[in-house]
């Protein structure tokens, strides 16, 4: 187990080293602390609730850019590396293929969540440069996106392990699209009276990620009260989904050939 | 006699550090369609301390067997070992080093830092780096690159990182793919003293290459693959020894009537007239004439056994090859 962690660790800190090296990640950052900014401005132009509008700007836009560099930065995960064949000194160590997933998958994650902290730093000074109160609910929301991230990087790195970055990108944003609808899929697919489309709209809802649940804003915002278990129970969802989708990132790369 | 044998059989068995069997491997190009065989029925064995030349022209299957041995890729069928473990196993690697064909790492980092970063994948001590990076960059004589970043190196160098690398962590069996391709006269000659240095260590040494005159020169046992199929295995001693050898025998003050008749028997294979004169002559018929132009009272200046060179052999290999499977590539895709 220490062994495991021992050989993870390395690939993790120099994945985080070369995704900050990424002009793409500098570029998504720059917009989303300028949006975060450009909030303050289009609250101006309403009479009423500015703060609110800022700070629904401001989750929304760290919510998109995050993942955006989630998806635009992990897509070239694993085929980059089997690509560029650093791949082969790499497993020629006796390091196993998923330990090497492992490492890469929390190496991104560790990027995403580090311009995660500096988007949030941004909305904090937005905020009350505004005037606009912050609490806990807010950490709150921002860990949920830090859950939602966890997940979207997982569908990122499984997605990277068998297909280019390409499809990789269109599969991720397609999942990260659906996982925003599945719940109404199954609120809507609940009231159809054929039971194919009740049991489809349900086995959708039950396979791809529910990235609604993660979405704490309205609460932050609107300073809703939160119960423990409204984040407790979204939290272990997030590692669960998150262990399932690694397992099955790991069984395809520990089976696939590395030509 | 038969149990000395037997000894030295068991004894062969257990320095061997590389095993191939019967390893064949079908690659399908795209789905739907039909699978073509780049490995048929490959068996070898390297042993213990010795440089082992794995040769072939292009296409012929080296790097995908190298491959199957480093565990990137599986094989169709049959097995392969290193060191008695399976090469889909991965502990068993920490006594194993790789060097890639053009290797390629993370330009972002220094020599330094690369090094860092496979030794920590190794599992070395943090106390225990530092020391044995040094050590290495002087070895591969990196040692003033130490602190470049490795976009600016020269491919010279990059393989020098790469062989760094594969030694870090102290193999005892040392896979290099085309170790010498795109290098320079000196930078060939520098990492053929490195290889060879390697098996002064005693480490075994398994190489790839296109590089002839470097097998010839350093290699103690080479095989030859052409289209998938192992066309010759064994000392490289033996592969150019072959049954047709000639010798050049130069003698001096030749008594004219036998100079006329080495003319008559060996024609053109008789260079130079008069008093001295060389003649290529089978191996078999050197004795005899050795008998008959002392006897003549002629002296003797030189026997020189010819040898085959690796070119000439690996080229009838590769025609012999070619010439047996022509059409290997059409049956397989009728028989998938």
């Amino acid at each position: 187990m220490i062994g495991s962690v021992l050989r993870i660790w390395p690939i993790a800190t120099n994945t985080l080293r070369e995704a900050i090296r990424n002009k793409l990640l500098y570029a998504l950052l720059f917009f989303g602390v300028l949006v975060i900014g450009a909030s303050v401005l289009i609250a101006s132009l309403s009479y009423v609730e500015g703060e609110r509008i800022i700070q629904d700007i401001g989750l929304a836009a760290m919510q998109l850019f995050s993942v955006g560099i989630a998806i635009f930065v992990g897509i070239g995960l694993i085929h980059g590396e089997v690509e560029r064949r650093t791949v082969y000194t790499i497993l020629s160590k006796s390091i196993t293929r998923s330990e090497f997933l492992l490492g890469k998958y929390l190496g991104l994650l560790l990027t995403v969540w580090l311009q995660l902290v500096l988007m949030a730093v941004a909305f904090a000074g937005v905020s009350a440069a505004a005037g606009a109160s912050l609490s806990v609910t807010h950490v709150v929301a921002v860990l949920g996106i830090a859950m939602e991230l966890a997940v979207v990087v997982a569908v990122a790195t499984l997605f990277s392990t068998f297909t280019t970055p390409m499809l990789a990108a269109f599969f991720a944003l397609g999942v990260y699209c659906i996982g925003h609808l599945t719940r109404d899929l199954n609120a809507l697919g609940g009231q159809a009276d054929d039971p194919v489309v009740r049991g489809l709209a349900q086995g959708i809802y039950r396979v791809l990620p529910d990235l609604d649940s993660f979405n704490f804003s309205l609460y932050a915002v609107h300073g809703w009260a939160l119960a423990p278990n409204d984040v407790l129970w979204p939290m272990l969802y997030a590692v669960g989904y998150v262990l399932a989708l690694l397992f099955m990132a790991t069984y395809i790369f520990r089976v696939r050939d590395l030509k | 006699m038969k149990r000395g044998g037997q000894e030295g059989a068991m004894r062969e068995l257990a320095n061997e550090r590389i095993k191939v069997e019967g390893l064949v491997k079908d690659f399908r190009p795209g789905l739907g369609l039909r699978s073509r065989r780049v490995l048929n029925e490959v068996s070898f064995s390297v042993r213990e301390g010795e440089i082992y030349g794995f040769v072939g022209p292009n296409g012929a299957g080296k790097t995908t067997t190298l491959k199957i041995l480093m565990g990137l890729i599986r094989p169709t069928a049959g097995q392969a070992t290193i060191l008695g473990h399976p090469v889909s196993e991965s502990r068993f690697r920490q006594e194993v080093g790789f060097l890639p064909e053009n290797p390629y790492f993370y330009s972002f980092l220094t020599a330094r830092e690369i090094l860092d970063f496979y030794a920590r994948l190794s599992g070395i001590s943090a106390a225990d780096r530092k020391p044995k990076i040094a050590a290495l960059l002087r070895d591969v004589g990196l040692e003033h690159a130490a602190d470049a970043r490795l976009k600016t190196f020269s491919k010279g160098m990059l393989q020098r990182v790469g062989i760094a690398q594969a030694l870090i962590h102290d193999p005892s069996v040392v896979f290099l793919d085309e170790p010498m391709s795109g290098l320079d006269p000196i930078g060939r000659k520098e990492i053929r003293d490195i290889i060879l240095k390697l098996r002064a260590d005693g480490r075994t040494v398994f190489m790839n290459t296109h590089i002839l005159t470097d097998v010839e020169m350093i290699c103690d046992r080479v095989a030859i693959i052409v289209k998938g199929h192992i066309r010759y295995e064994g000392p490289i001693a033996d592969l150019l020894r072959g049954d047709d050898m000639d010798s050049d025998v130069v003698l001096t003050r030749l008594p004219s009537d036998l100079g006329i008749r080495l003319q008559e028997r060996y024609g053109s294979r008789v260079k130079g007239m008069g008093e001295r004169i060389e003649v290529r002559v089978p191996d078999k018929d050197v004795n005899s004439l050795l008998t008959a132009s002392l006897g003549a009272g002629a002296e003797v200046v030189s026997v020189t056994r010819n040898r085959h060179s690796l070119e000439h052999a690996f080229l009838s290999a590769v025609r012999e090859g070619t010439a047996s499977y022509p059409n290997e590539q059409k049956e397989m895709e009728k028989n998938p």
